[in-house]
């Protein structure tokens, strides 16, 4: 092998175009590897050595990545993998791959300053290129970092597209679109569904002149600082129009509040989501849902409002699920989650008032919550069979013996449903409490799996409601006009989380149309 | 707009001054004689946890303190951090149930 020389090489690259073997071992020594997009082996190899390439560089070993596949595809890929040296890429047949006599990628190549091969590992193996690197070493007379001997150390490789039939590797190297929306997963400012890409000029017109550089504050669990120009950014992302933005805003700087504990919710393995409800005149001018499908698809700033929330806690805060955010199952709420309440059709003063809000005023009120669970009532033909029947379904919210709960579960009544309670004359007060009292069980029911400390300490006959107090019970109208369907989401528990509720800024609004009052 | 949020013509949603991996503190070679602190978060049953292993910390060696969290699912306040990072050579937290 050291009297060998390496074969001659050409091949495509950035800055400068093109690539030689004496532009890349002139420095000293070069080391090529020889990898594909679509192969782990590679992607592992790619991973570990890229951290070293800048080390190397300065020592004179250069380290290139020589790709069969289009340049485009090769600069994403190194850029996602950590990839710190030079990226080279050849198209079909192969030529460069063809002249090394590669099988195999990965395939490691030491080329020495005078154009001599040195040594090749095929595959990974931690072992054999440790040696390697240290023969590159002496080559250069100085030592050089060896790769990590971290698991996998041995790990054979993929099939070289120049050992495949020329026809066959054309067929499956069809250079594809150098595209924006693929980058965008590349970078990983996703949450797993297409985005809008956030272009200067996008993220300029959602700030529509706001300070881009004003803080909401810090983002845990990673405390990332909320400028405006990222809650921006992930408002684009999420597909919001720049009229959603102030909304968006609001509701970023209520989860942000430390009474809501995002960094609690954010990192738990339970499900919780953080449900965004909207209130007020912004609803009708921004065409949010609160009708047909309140809870479900097909409205855009509904979808993207929430989703532009949760970005913001993922991206900017670092959330990532399977990373910092641990919820063993989660839930489709994670993605995004913001209802308007009915206000025009509740028979009740809306959610932002009970909360001491002008009914005028345009409010963001952010509670975490799990799941909506469907609750049907076709039958009740009194007030007081449906409050039965809608406070029993969520008798095992969070868990079945788990009572009382202290957290709030929100109780999305359907239009019909309201109106019974309208015809009957019931408050929402009076709804609540009955609601409250209806759902109790002696403390010896409950002794049976995770139950409270409560129902240990009680008497096995003492009665034991399902929530702690009528406050736990938070109710809003939303839905269709046709169904008895309402909904229940269970809490977010054990966190001492609080419901949050901010202004949307007027100054922001841009409110223009029928729909403003 | 910031300058450093820059990403080619992209306005990037992450802060990266908060990205970069903190390094790991040192190890120490043995236990004997330095101080390990034993963080209970105040989630169920981390206490019997502790227990056992400050009994063989102590065993082994070591000075144990024991201190509790407000609250599990918040961080810790910061008095609480810098008293552990005053006066102890380690931790152990008993994370969950």
């Amino acid at each position: 092998m050291h009297d060998q020389r390496a074969p001659a090489l050409s091949v495509a690259g950035v800055d400068p175009a093109e690539a030689s073997l004496g532009d890349l071992s002139g420095s000293g020594a070069a080391l090529l590897v020889f990898v594909s997009e679509e192969c782990p082996t590679s992607a592992l190899a790619l991973g570990n050595l890229g951290p070293l390439c800048r080390g190397w560089e300065a020592a004179g070993l250069t380290a290139a990545a020589v790709f069969e596949d289009p340049l485009d595809v090769a600069i994403r890929t190194a850029r996602r993998l950590g990839w710190a040296g030079r990226v080279l890429s050849q198209p079909p047949p192969f030529e460069a791959s063809r002249a090394y006599g590669l099988v195999t990628v990965p395939t490691m190549v030491l080329v020495g300053g005078a154009g001599m091969l040195e040594g090749t590992v095929v595959g990974w193996d931690q072992p054999r290129l440790a040696a390697l690197i240290e023969r590159a070493g002496a080559v250069l007379g100085t030592a050089l970092a060896a790769p990590p001997a971290t698991a996998p150390l041995v790990k054979p490789g993929c099939s070289s597209k120049a050992a495949i039939d020329p026809e066959v590797a054309a067929a499956i190297s069809r250079r594809t679109l150098d595209d924006e929306m693929e980058e965008m997963f590349e970078r990983g400012w996703t949450d797993g569904l297409p985005v809008v890409p956030p272009t200067t000029e996008r993220v300029e017109a959602m700030l529509g002149g706001a300070d881009g550089s004003a803080s909401l504050g810090l983002v845990p669990p990673s405390m990332g600082e909320a400028t405006l120009e990222r809650v921006a950014a992930c408002a684009v992302l999420a597909g919001c129009r720049p009229e959603y933005f102030p909304v968006v805003a609001a509701a970023s700087s209520a989860v942000l509040d430390p009474a809501f504990n995002l960094h609690g919710q954010a990192v738990t393995t339970q499900p919780a989501g953080q449900l965004v409800v909207v209130n007020g005149p912004v609803r009708r001018a921004i065409g949010l849902n609160s009708g047909m499908g309140a809870l479900g698809p097909g409205f855009r700033a509904n979808l993207t409002i929430g989703r532009a929330v949760r970005l913001l806690a993922t991206l900017c805060g670092g959330a990532a699920p399977g990373a910092l955010d641990r919820a063993t199952l989660g839930q489709m709420g994670k993605v995004g989650f913001c209802v308007a309440e009915d206000e025009e059709t509740s028979p009740w003063e809306p959610l932002h008032a009970e909360r001491g809000f002008e009914p005028g005023q345009s409010v963001v009120t952010v509670i975490g919550s799990d799941a909506p669970l469907n609750i049907s009532d076709h039958r009740s033909r009194t007030p007081e069979d449906l409050a039965y029947v809608l406070a029993w379904a969520a008798a095992s919210a969070w868990s079945t013996n788990w009572w009382p709960l202290a957290e709030p579960s929100v109780f999305v009544i359907c239009p019909e449903h309201a109106a019974m309670f309208r015809d009957a004359g019931w408050s929402k007060q009076r709804l609540r409490e009955f609601m409250f009292t209806a759902v109790h069980k002696p403390a010896g029911e409950l002794r049976r799996g995770e139950t409270t400390p409560l129902v240990h300490a009680a008497d096995q006959a003492a009665e034991i409601p399902k929530w702690a107090s009528p406050e736990a019970i938070v109710l809003i109208v939303a839905g269709g006009e046709a169904g008895r369907y309402s909904a229940v989401l269970g809490p977010c528990t054990g966190m001492g989380s609080q419901i949050v509720s901010r202004e949307v800024e007027s100054g922001w609004l841009r409110m223009t149309g029928p729909g403003t009052t | 707009m910031a300058a450093h949020d820059r990403t080619g013509h992209y306005v990037s949603p992450f802060d990266d001054r908060v990205r970069a991996p903190e390094p790991l503190a040192p190890r120490p070679a043995a236990i004997e004689g330095r101080t390990v602190a034993l963080l209970d978060i105040s989630k169920n049953r981390g206490a019997e946890f502790l227990d056992r292993v400050e009994m063989r910390l102590e065993a082994a060696g070591a000075v144990t303190m024991r201190r509790t969290k407000e609250i599990f699912s918040k961080p810790a306040a910061l008095a609480l951090v810098d008293e552990i990072a005053g006066r102890a050579d380690l931790v152990v937290e008993a994370l969950a149930d």
